[in-house]
């Protein structure tokens, strides 16, 4: 290779985004359009399904699709960028309320309410993200609980605003209801839809350049600076993502659930779960957290039904069991399997043991 | 761009009574140089001289307890790292810093990918990665994860990382500690060209007979402070520096 050559090597590629995406379209082949067609396919078969099972089951099947969403979004900062958070289920509860206190006090409909939630996410997101994304490790899990739980009880005490602990109902019944109750199948097509775009979104977010940055500042902040991504920006919008995304998730879950109280919505059992779900399917990746939540929420409903009395017990079990024999997530694990074509579960507790 | 410019040009990167200081050592004390457009500044110094501590001040790793920086004549003291990068200045970290969840591919473009010279897309980005891997001389590792590179090719690729930004200046940061011979030939080369790209360089090196054919101009650090500069056969035939920083043996062989 020349100097001229290295001199070209050194200067932008600047194709204008038409050329980009034509050179994009050309390039689809099955190879590498799988994920996607796959994700289609899913979407289609679970809209299918609900043409066959009973109104109570689907209302089952949409807690599994509220916690896909639930997931991905934790992903995005626990996983893609390593902050894990402790306090997610702040947006949760902030993106619930936000809808509950819109529809309830000011007869707001839903589908304008539910925007605002996901602003008042984005905006809880940087204002608590621009000091707390300072800290790391346990440090940023310990601070992110505390605001969380902070959260909780200004909402719990603004009782003029909230109903504080009595609770807040969205009306729903009566001639002036802001916005229609959906029904069952109205709420699993919702949350089908919600788990859908969340999916999508953080695929997308994944593959560009931002979804690099993110991985960058997860491996090394220092060496991340250095090739000029913006650390303290890409560690807030990934923060604001998984925020938006939560008190989406919340918005519908309130409307879904029409009266609940602080206790419900801001329940740090939420954030445990999506923790669990994206490390039990493994972090860092799309398919991770979907099987994560997918795999837990359906053994969880199962236990529930086929155990009774000592269903968290088992489940409790089955947890630490897979975190024992797969500690890099169950995704990650058969990827490296598949990959090195050695699929000793106990080779691979030894070489994750510490 | 390619011939050194005139000394009454604005130098790329000026140095001004630059100081910092840790508890009560003083890890560097009122250093002040400057690099012209297209040149080769040779760094060299004991262990513990500052090498390390300067190179992270220039490129806004830690902030100086006194002093500034100029890049261009634009006073960048005090701003973030990637801020200083973005005003084309990549460094590569002595120890190295790969992203180790990517694939040295991965790793390349990142640098490709952000900045005022980023490419238009992630697809560009990681075309620039397999050129830069092919002039760094790793290519054939380029979906391989980067611990599983020796530590010459470790020291590569730290190098593409920090090219794919489109550096201005570059910043290395011993390059060429741990490399072969055959391996520190090729890395003179790679320097000599980048250069002739138009790349300023600041080389801070342990491989003597390396800085010395690579380097325009030399400075000595020690304990922080300058104690010698100028042209690489004058600095090292300055029988102070051989005696006290280059050691005695160095002073012994060169003598007989």
């Amino acid at each position: 290779m020349s100097a001229g050559s290295l001199a070209a090597i050194l200067q932008p590629r600047r194709r204008t985004r038409r050329e980009v995406l034509r050179d994009w379209i050309r390039s689809r082949r099955p190879a590498n359009s799988w994920p996607a067609l796959v994700g289609l396919a899913g979407f289609a078969a679970m809209l299918g399904l609900q043409q066959l099972i009973e109104p109570g089951t689907q209302r089952l099947v949409t807690a599994v699709f509220l916690f896909v969403a639930l997931a991905q979004a934790w992903n995005l900062i626990g996983g893609y960028t390593g902050y894990a958070s402790f306090g997610q289920v702040a947006f949760f509860g902030l993106g619930a309320y936000t809808v509950a206190v819109l529809m309830n006090n000011y007869h707001i409909s839903f589908w304008l309410a539910m925007p605002v939630a996901i602003v008042a996410g984005v905006l809880f997101a940087v204002l608590i993200g621009v000091p707390l994304l300072r800290l790391r490790g346990h440090y940023f899990a310990i601070a992110t609980l505390g605001a969380a739980e902070g959260l909780r009880e200004i909402v719990n005490n603004a009782t003029p605003i909230t109903g504080g602990g009595l609770g807040i109902t969205i009306p729903t019944f009566g001639d002036q209801v802001p916005t229609p109750y959906f029904g069952k199948p109205g709420f699993y097509l919702a949350f089908l839809i919600l788990a859908a775009a969340s999916v999508a979104a953080c695929a997308l977010v994944a593959r560009s350049r931002f979804g690099y940055a993110m991985v960058a500042v997860h491996e090394d902040e220092e060496a991340a600076g250095a090739v000029g991504i913006n650390t303290t920006l890409v560690k807030v919008v990934a923060f604001a993502l998984s925020g938006a995304i939560v008190a989406c998730a919340g918005a519908f879950y309130a409307f879904q659930q029409i009266e609940f109280y602080p206790t419900d919505v801001f329940d740090a059992s939420f954030t445990v779960l999506m923790v669990i779900m994206v490390m039990i399917g493994g972090s860092g990746s799309i398919a991770g957290p979907l099987v994560g939540a997918v795999g837990l929420e359906l053994l969880s409903q199962f236990l529930r039904v086929n155990l009774g009395t000592y269903n968290q017990l088992i489940f409790g079990a089955i947890i630490v069991l897979v975190v024992v024999f797969f500690p890099q997530g169950v995704v990650n694990y058969f990827r490296e399997a598949v990959r090195t074509r050695r699929f000793s579960i106990l080779d691979n507790v030894r070489r994750y043991r510490l | 761009m390619i011939a050194p410019q005139a000394e009454s040009a604005t130098p790329i990167l000026e140095v001004r009574n630059l100081s910092k200081r840790f508890g009560g050592l003083w890890a560097l004390r009122d250093v002040s140089f400057s690099v012209a457009e297209g040149q080769i500044l040779g760094v060299i110094g004991p262990n513990g001289a500052g090498k390390s501590t300067l190179v992270n001040l220039i490129t806004g790793l830690s902030r100086p307890t006194s002093g500034q920086v100029l890049i261009d004549g634009r006073d960048v003291t005090g701003l973030r790292p990637w801020a200083i990068a973005h005003d084309h200045v990549a460094r590569t970290f002595q120890i190295v810093k790969p992203f180790r969840g990517l694939t040295v591919r991965e790793n390349v473009a990142i640098g490709a990918m952000h900045g005022n010279e980023r490419d238009q897309s992630v697809s560009d980005s990681l075309a620039t990665a397999d050129e830069l891997l092919v002039l760094v001389g790793i290519a054939q590792h380029a979906n391989d994860a980067p611990n599983q590179l020796s530590v010459a090719d470790a020291r590569r690729l730290e190098l593409a990382k920090a090219l794919a930004t489109r550096p201005r200046l570059l910043l290395i940061d011993e390059v060429m500690a741990g490399l072969r011979y055959a391996e520190i030939e090729a890395a003179v080369q790679l320097i000599h060209r980048l250069r002739d790209s138009g790349i300023t360089i600041v080389a801070i090196e342990h491989v003597m007979k390396a800085i010395v054919s690579v380097s325009d101009r030399i400075l000595v650090l020690h304990h922080g402070s300058i104690i010698a500069s100028g042209a690489p056969q004058d600095v090292l035939s300055d029988q102070r520096v051989i005696e006290a920083y280059l050691g005695n043996r160095y002073a012994k062989r060169r003598s007989t």
